[in-house]
């Protein structure tokens, strides 16, 4: 390791070039890196409920709504249902739009007082109503009929929908932009609302962006400002924050030039260099202090010392931490988790080279005023610093017992905690309660039951009346399901032209009357969107409310277990849509990352068996992760803090903040007790100087999490706030927990065992 | 006789100057009007008709018609096939009088047919493509230029005209006045649906294409439509356009 170190610092000019070169090239590389925010796109596209939901999108026009509501005191006016034409016109021209459907163009089948049959639009969008006569007229069989009724007009005639459907494949943010623009370009004096999930997706896009704009700057203001109250110099604030986002950049740009785009798992990877990355150049920096201030002579004797010391717990931290993300590319379901161990991996090798050659190469160049201003300051600090890691260690030290039987009550307390999380899948859910969105949301359900298409595909003969009627029923079956409201296919199609063929609004019996009927439904609009062209193959659309995820999980397995009873050799039915989507994707992520986590503990344990020689030492290392992860999972069962995408990486982090806790600790605990021979003065020691690098590592990052807490985005306060959970549990079990198993183990992990019986020895004589 | 010379030469100046100028002269209503007299040139016809609905996956449909027509304003179609279809009529009179026969129901129902847009039995011609109207009643044409062998129109709805499209571009044969192609405008200015003709022969003494074909681009769809066996002037009565017939 001292040959390592010196290498390291004779060719520090040759490091701090090239590292800053490379940063260059790969931060140009940064401005093609995409981002991915949409989440149905993230389940591989082999995933049946997938490959289904796609062949619908593709099939019939595509499968996700953007929908905009006008709300007046009654929309039946003429300004109103000009608008109406004007933007369902409009909207119809937009790129990434397949079909529009409002009150103006929708398939209306009817018959007039002649007995004319009229299979048009509800409107003639060339002959729009103009007397109050002709739009009472209109809104008394507008409302009198099922199809528009709660559909596309409120029962109070109070808010109407103009519904976007978006061809597969569209850029769905683009798209609802443009759609939003043609809105606020007209004339519209109606209250308008933007709904369904590509608007989502877009203020997602934009409360993220706000919210990063707004957080990052104060987030790096209070990392600065902890980092120098803990060092008080120059280059303990600066070269903490450089690796991270030196490593950061190089990870990025990586990930561009192989054209990978982040997504909703990706994007965390700055905060887990953050988090985990800041403290190995912390340790290498407080270790050169350590050295300078104990030491006097030749700077460049003092860093190789120095280097050489720290380089190898740094190197086991982060060796061990990329260890625990690999495990995320092991048998991993989703791609975007492969990606995510990758380059959470990559990144925190790229943080462990700078740690290890570009931070002690600035350090070491460092002339020695630097050095003694650290060393008043730190003389200074050093008491009160001194004072509390001491008066920690004097505590701990005499209380292990105490600390071990608290540390079993919590670990007990959180483990019941644990069955109470709840899952939630729910998009809504991400937004604050009376935000634009939520508002929108609760007008929707209110007024219309809801945004959310869910889709059953029905393979058969679909021109047969008895399939047409096994259809009927399952819309009926699904409107008997509280949460789904207006199922619509064919079938409701063909009984409307039944009824004003005279025949009643049946499915007639015979397949001849069927085609007939059909033969006036051909080449609508519509029909594309719920037939093929062969008619073997129909779609039943509906619309759920927005509820928890409970109650979509049980309504999804009612349809599931209702699919099963009646499928037969005469038809099939299957269902997709965007619940089964998301259900399908937070059930493979959480999975997988559940099954990382668990494979990363064992890995992790491996490697700390391995490094201390030692089966319990391995044990003992485990102890802050396992501790921190039920930690987590108790507070957020008890909290109501759901496990979703976003909270669900915070396993991952706290893992790789353990072991980095764990490894410092216990290397330095038996490098102090290989010269002391004595445990207490070993962890008086270690707690004096590991430990003080800790807790600057804790309160930085703490302090900069919590700032996430005034996020608007609801999953980036829940993520701080677990955060800052995780540092202080991973490094309070580091310095607290840590120390009291080892005095009550008797450090036997440390191998030492004729220590251990001349302690013994030294006690009875 | 240097006078009867003059004379001659100014009778000539004149008939030469009267040649280029009527050729010249043609101005874009009256290509127009040759254009609506060609195409509607027979008094009445009976046609039997091939649809071939090609998808955007090159899947065909075909489907088989027999229309008769009288006039420019009566028209009588019966699907001969696919089986599902077979027996279904409809039956076109003045003033956008439109029936529909249903045989599997056994009934003749009028339908309104004020919905132009509407697709005509799932091919890519329109109620609006498919009605007998006179070009000139609708659109105020526009000769853009002329080429070697054809004028090109550019047709605008008059004022108080209902229709899909912003404007046409129709390619005229200049021997003939036979409309070749036709481009359809959406209402954004897009270029929408494009209609070519082909085979255009002349069976007795009117002009006809025996091949015409509808391409909706934004569907990617398109409808080929022959004429397999075309008779003209066969005198059709007026009994042939009436409900009666056509529930027979």
């Amino acid at each position: 390791m001292k040959k390592f170190a010196e290498i390291i610092l004779k060719l520090r000019t040759v490091i701090i070039v090239t590292t800053v070169l490379v940063t260059l090239i790969l931060g140009y590389f940064i401005k093609d890196l995409k981002i991915n925010p949409d989440i149905s796109s993230y389940l591989p596209k082999s995933d049946p409920v997938v490959k289904l939901f796609n062949y619908i999108g593709e099939e019939y026009g595509g499968n996700q709504l953007a929908i905009v509501a006008l709300e007046t005191d009654d929309v039946f006016n003429k300004e109103t249902i000009e608008r109406i034409n004007y933007l369902t016109q409009e909207f119809k021209k937009v790129e990434g739009v397949s079909y529009v459907m409002s009150l103006v163009n929708v398939l209306d089948i009817r018959t007039d007082e002649e007995g004319t049959l009229q299979i048009s639009q509800l409107i003639d969008e060339y002959n729009l109503p103009e007397t109050p006569q002709d739009i009472q007229k209109l809104k008394n069989y507008t409302l009198s009929k099922d199809m528009y009724r709660g559909r596309l007009v409120s029962n109070d005639s109070k808010a109407t929908l103009i519904i976007c459907r978006l061809s597969e494949g569209a850029d769905k943010i683009k798209t609802a932009s443009n759609l939003k623009e043609i809105v606020k370009k007209s004339t519209v004096k109606e209250k308008v609302y933007y709904s369904g999930l590509p608007f989502q997706m877009m203020d997602i896009s934009e409360i993220i962006l706000n919210d990063l704009k707004f957080l990052i700057p104060i987030v790096s203001i209070l990392i600065i400002i902890s980092l120098f109250v803990s060092f008080l110099s120059i280059e303990g604030v600066l070269l903490p924050i450089l690796s991270v986002s030196i490593s950061t950049i190089w990870t990025l740009g990586i990930m561009s030039i192989l054209k990978i785009s982040l997504t909703a798992v990706s994007d965390i990877i700055p905060v887990i260099l953050i988090a985990v990355g800041s403290a190995y150049s912390i340790h290498v920096i407080s270790r050169f202090n350590e050295e300078l201030l104990s030491t006097d002579g030749d700077r460049g004797k003092q860093s190789v010392k120095a280097l050489s010391d720290v380089s190898i717990p740094v190197f086991l931290a982060a060796i061990t931490t990329i260890a625990g993300f690999i495990t995320f590319v092991i048998g991993s379901y989703l791609s975007m988790i492969r990606e995510f161990g990758v380059f959470s991996s990559l990144g925190i090798f790229f943080v462990l080279i700078i740690s290890l050659t570009f931070v002690p190469s600035v350090l070491s160049l460092l002339p020695n005023r630097t050095k003694i201003k650290s060393i008043n300051g730190d003389i200074v600090k050093k008491k009160k610093v001194e004072l509390i890691m001491d008066k920690i260690g004097e505590w701990v030290l005499k209380n292990e017992k105490v600390i071990i039987t608290t540390g079993i009550i919590v670990v007990i307390i959180m483990c019941f905690g644990i069955p109470k999380i709840e899952r939630r899948v729910n998009m809504l859910d991400y937004f604050k309660p009376g935000s634009p969105i939520r508002l929108t949301e609760e007008m929707m359900e209110k007024k219309f039951g809801g945004s959310i298409p869910i889709q059953i595909l029905v393979k058969g003969d679909i021109q047969n009346p008895k399939v047409l009627k096994e259809m009927k029923k399952m819309e009926d079956f699904l409107e008997s399901q509280k949460d789904i409201q207006n199922p619509q296919s064919v079938a409701d199609l063909i009984e409307e032209m039944s009824d004003v063929m005279g025949e009643g609004k049946d499915i007639p019996d015979s397949k001849d009357k069927v085609s007939n009927l059909w033969f006036l439904l051909e080449g609508e609009e519509i029909m594309s969107q719920l037939v093929n062209p062969d008619k073997t193959e129909a779609v039943i659309q509906a619309i759920i409310t927005n509820v928890d995820t409970k109650q979509i999980r049980k309504m999804v397995k009612n349809i599931e277990e209702y699919i099963k009873e009646v499928n037969n050799s005469d038809f099939n039915f299957a269902q997709t849509g965007m619940p089964a989507i998301y259900q399908h994707l937070d059930d493979s992520i959480v999975r997988s990352q559940i099954q990382s986590i668990l494979l990363a503990i064992i890995l992790v344990f491996v490697c700390l068996v391995f490094m201390l020689r030692s089966f319990i030492g391995g044990l003992i290392g485990l102890v802050p992760i396992v501790f921190t992860i039920l930690v987590i999972l108790g507070l957020m069962g008890y909290t109501g803090i759901p496990l979703d995408i976003a909270t669900v990486l915070v396993g991952s982090i706290s893992i790789g903040i353990g072991i980095d806790y764990s490894i410092h600790f216990i290397s330095r605990f038996r490098k102090e007790f290989d010269s002391t021979k004595d445990e207490l003065k070993a962890l008086d020691k270690t707690l004096e100087t590991t430990g003080k690098a800790i807790i600057i590592n804790i309160l930085t990052v703490t302090i900069g999490f919590l700032v996430l807490v005034f996020a608007e985005l609801v999953p980036l306060r829940r993520f701080g706030i677990l955060i800052a959970i995780t540092m202080i549990s991973s490094g309070g079990a580091a310095i607290i927990l840590l120390p009291g198993i080892i005095l009550l183990t008797k450090a036997s992990f440390a191998g030492d065992f004729s220590h251990f019986m001349n302690k013994i020895k030294q006690k009875i004589t | 006789m240097k006078k009867i010379i003059l004379f001659c030469l100014m009778n000539v100046m004149v008939f030469a100057w009267q040649v280029w100028a009527q050729e010249k002269q043609f101005t874009g209503s009256q290509i127009l009007e040759k254009v609506d007299d060609v195409v509607n040139a027979p008094r009445d016809q009976e046609l039997k008709i091939k649809l071939i609905l090609i998808d955007k996956d090159n899947k065909e449909k075909i489907r088989e018609l027999q229309m008769l027509q009288k006039d420019s304003d009566k028209r009588l179609a019966k699907f001969l096939s696919p089986a599902d279809h077979k027996g279904i009529g409809t039956l076109s009179l003045p003033y956008d009088i439109m029936y529909l026969y249903l045989p599997a129901f056994k009934k003749v129902r009028r339908i309104a047919s004020h919905v132009k847009n509407t697709k005509f039995a799932g091919t890519d011609f329109t109620y609006e493509d498919m009605e007998a109207k006179r070009y000139s009643e609708k659109w105020i044409p526009e000769l853009l230029k002329r080429d070697e062998n054809h004028y090109i129109l550019q047709l605008k709805p008059k004022k108080d005209v209902k229709t899909d499209y912003s404007k046409l571009i129709m390619w005229v044969r200049a021997d003939n006045f036979y409309p070749t192609r036709i481009e359809h405008y959406d209402r954004a200015g897009k270029l929408y649906k494009v209609m070519t003709r082909e085979k255009i022969e002349k069976v007795g003494e009117y002009w006809i294409s025996k091949e015409s074909e509808m391409e909706d681009l934004k569907a990617k769809h398109k409808t080929k439509m022959i004429i397999v066996d075309a008779k003209f002037d066969s005198k059709l009565s007026d009994e042939i356009f009436t409900e009666r017939y056509l529930s027979r």
